[in-house]
């Protein structure tokens, strides 16, 4: 009888420390994350060119002012336009050669230009620069890149230009925040400039042993700097400014030996670094300094963060091969998909997702079960 | 017509230009090493030519057929093809690829055909295709433009100093001298007399081009001026630089690009103040093959 009280203590005890362990130490399962479609529009120059323009572009600033949505730019190939998030295609056209895109306003010029006209999304005319050389819009300002990849200048609101600056040499890449412009060019060097055209920046990792710089990337408030640099062997150097002047905060090398343009960029909050690498889609966390690495099947050419930074967004693939991939932060994908399309892009807002593919747009919406 | 002195002629101006920079260890060696990236060169521009919104600092070799060719052993550091690049730049220069060769020598092939890189081969080796002669990006015509990086003295090349000469006998064609003050210009010849005074002096050189397009004017390899027999300026286009955003040409005596090119496509030279009496005003030019050219004005100041 004793022998027995004492099994029935211990399996009780075994029982209460059960209870107690999923009480204490219970961990709420993940909510499954899926994707509702909202809306699906074709963007064919032809189905849409002849309504959506007549219908809004051709009111132009009234209409715009009436409106007040904040309109999303798309560019497959050489097709670009805007669209709002409830599916209203402003328009869509086909560039002749090249075009500037930014949620405000955008540019088209041609091979050799040597002027263009900005526009807004609904077609009034913002400016008219006379400048030789490309536009380019970043962080709410405007850039032309001079035939030699060499001379940068950016446009006053008017369209004026406010500072030129001559690189030193090619510039490779490019990034901007509101108050520092980046390049980085293919003598190994990072050249920031502010938005006076002085130059604030101006370094050289080295420590390989072919110069070069991949990608640059700079932080919304400008405090970070971020760069792929040099071959053989190729780095990531973090630059952060401290006092007037930008010092090394992280460096490591990577396995990567890219000689191209690679993608990097930091999330819209400022608080990670995503750039492509030879596994994959590496994400530095800025607060840990710690580096998670979101493997994707091939190239990734976008990331994006949503649901306050704690969503990666990646479209990766290549030919019409592609797929979307979402992982909650740091490494737990959530949805894997296959986009079946030659062009493709993808624009995160908020918790939706636009898809462009080809000659459609798709909205999709996060939802949590 | 005088024969330019030592000083002003290629091998000089690569010692010069090594002396200067400090870096290019192995120019000497290096110079008429390397090959013309297209066959045959015909030049649309040339290094110092002033094309419109940019100083061509290289050469624009205008060509349809065959392939361009590494000029020089080398491994590929980097490539892009023409449209924006990810990071939302342009790329003026259309499809390009960077040759990492010898002494940190960096030479670049821009506006080639999209598509036709050949990165199979890393290390491409002295006359392999690299690509196909384009019209990418934002260039006048189909060919390429050949361009060379001195990283160790952050300047630009003149790709002569280091391709074998080509054969050419046409010299540079001087086409007109003038003083300038304020907005007045005086062109020699034209004008009889100029009151006495400070003037910019600047003088149009063309080298003849057997391109079936251009870029821009050829400019002269070398130009000297003297006045009453002093020299007050020679100015030879060997290197050129970014200095605090902007870009200097010459080794010797660096000078703004913005500052030697007036509006009016002469080259600005020099700044003299001429007092009564008559002076001889003489200009030589040299183009990179050797042919020279000079002419001289006798001006009365008043």
């Amino acid at each position: 009888m004793e022998e027995i009280g004492k099994r029935r203590l211990a399996a009780a005890l075994v029982v209460v420390a059960l209870l107690a362990y999923f009480l204490v130490c219970a961990f709420p399962l993940h909510k499954e994350l899926v994707l509702m479609p909202v809306w699906t529009k074709s963007i064919s120059v032809a189905s849409v060119a002849q309504t959506a323009n007549t219908s809004a572009r051709q009111k132009g600033v009234s209409e715009e002012k009436a409106s007040g949505e904040k309109v999303i730019p798309f560019r497959l190939g050489n097709r670009y336009g805007y669209f709002s998030p409830d599916g209203n295609i402003i328009f869509s056209a086909v560039a002749d050669y090249g075009v500037a895109l930014a949620p405000d306003a955008y540019a088209t010029y041609d091979r050799l230009s040597e002027g263009f006209t900005i526009k807004s999304p609904y077609g009034a005319e913002l400016a008219r620069v006379a400048a030789t050389g490309y536009p380019f819009f970043a962080a709410g300002r405007r850039f032309v890149i001079g035939p030699d990849q060499m001379t940068v200048s950016e446009l006053s609101e008017p369209g004026a230009i406010k500072w030129s600056y001559q690189l030193a040499s090619v510039a490779t890449a490019f990034n901007a925040s509101p108050s520092l412009v980046v390049f980085g060019l293919i003598d190994g060097t990072i050249v920031g400039l502010d938005s006076a055209g002085k130059a604030v920046l101006d370094f050289a990792p080295g420590g390989s042993r072919i110069a070069g710089v991949y990608g640059v990337a700079v932080s919304p408030d400008g405090l970070l700097v971020a760069a792929v640099t040099g071959a053989d062997k190729q780095r990531l150097v973090i630059l952060e400014k401290r006092s007037a002047a930008y010092r090394v905060a992280y460096h490591r090398y990577l396995s990567s030996d890219y000689r191209r343009p690679v993608y990097i960029t930091f999330t819209s909050d400022g608080s990670r670094l995503a750039y492509e690498s030879s596994s994959g889609i590496a994400v530095y966390d800025r607060d840990t300094k710690r580096e998670t690495i979101i493997s994707v099947p091939a190239t990734a050419y976008l990331g994006q963060t949503i649901r306050r930074g704690q969503l990666m967004v990646v479209l990766s693939g290549s030919g019409d091969a592609k797929r979307l991939i979402c992982t909650a932060l740091p490494d737990r994908r959530v949805l894997d998909v296959p986009v079946k399309a030659s062009l493709a892009f993808v624009e995160a807002k908020n918790d939706s997702l636009f898809l462009g593919t080809d000659d459609s747009l798709v909205r999709m919406d996060f939802e949590e079960r | 017509m005088s024969a330019l002195p030592l000083s002003l002629r290629r091998p000089s101006a690569l010692f010069l230009s090594i002396f200067l920079s400090g870096g290019l260890i192995f120019g000497a060696r290096l110079a008429f090493t390397a090959d013309w990236p297209l066959s045959p060169p015909r030049l649309a521009a040339n290094f110092g030519s002033f094309a419109k919104g940019r100083v061509i600092v290289g050469v624009a070799l205008a060509g349809e057929e065959g392939s361009v060719r590494a000029s020089e052993d080398g491994e590929i550091a980097f490539s892009a093809e023409e449209g924006t690049l990810p990071s939302g730049l342009p790329s003026a220069l259309g499809s390009f690829i960077v040759v990492e060769q010898r002494g940190g020598i960096a030479a670049i092939y821009s506006h080639v055909a999209p598509g036709t890189i050949s990165i199979r081969e890393r290390k491409p080796k002295a006359g392999d295709p690299i690509a196909s002669p384009g019209r990418s990006g934002w260039i006048e015509g189909t060919g390429v433009v050949y361009q060379v990086f001195d990283r160790r003295a952050s300047s630009w090349i003149n790709p002569y100093l280091l391709l074998p000469p080509l054969a050419d006998d046409a010299p540079p064609v001087i086409r007109s001298m003038a003083f300038s003050r304020g907005t007045k210009d005086y062109i020699l010849g034209a004008a009889a007399s100029v009151p006495q005074g400070t003037y910019r002096i600047s003088v149009d050189i063309a080298d003849p081009s057997n391109a079936s397009w251009s870029a821009g004017v050829l400019a002269p390899y070398a130009i000297r001026l003297s006045v009453d027999g002093v020299e007050i300026s020679r100015e030879v286009f060997d290197v050129a630089k970014a200095k605090d955003g902007k870009l200097q040409l010459f080794a010797q005596n660096p000078m703004a690009a913005d500052d030697l090119r007036t509006t009016e496509g002469r080259y600005e030279l020099a700044e003299r103040l001429f007092t009564r009496g008559r002076i001889v005003i003489e200009v030589r030019v040299e183009d990179a093959s050797g042919n020279k050219r000079s002419a001289s004005w006798t001006v009365l100041v008043e």
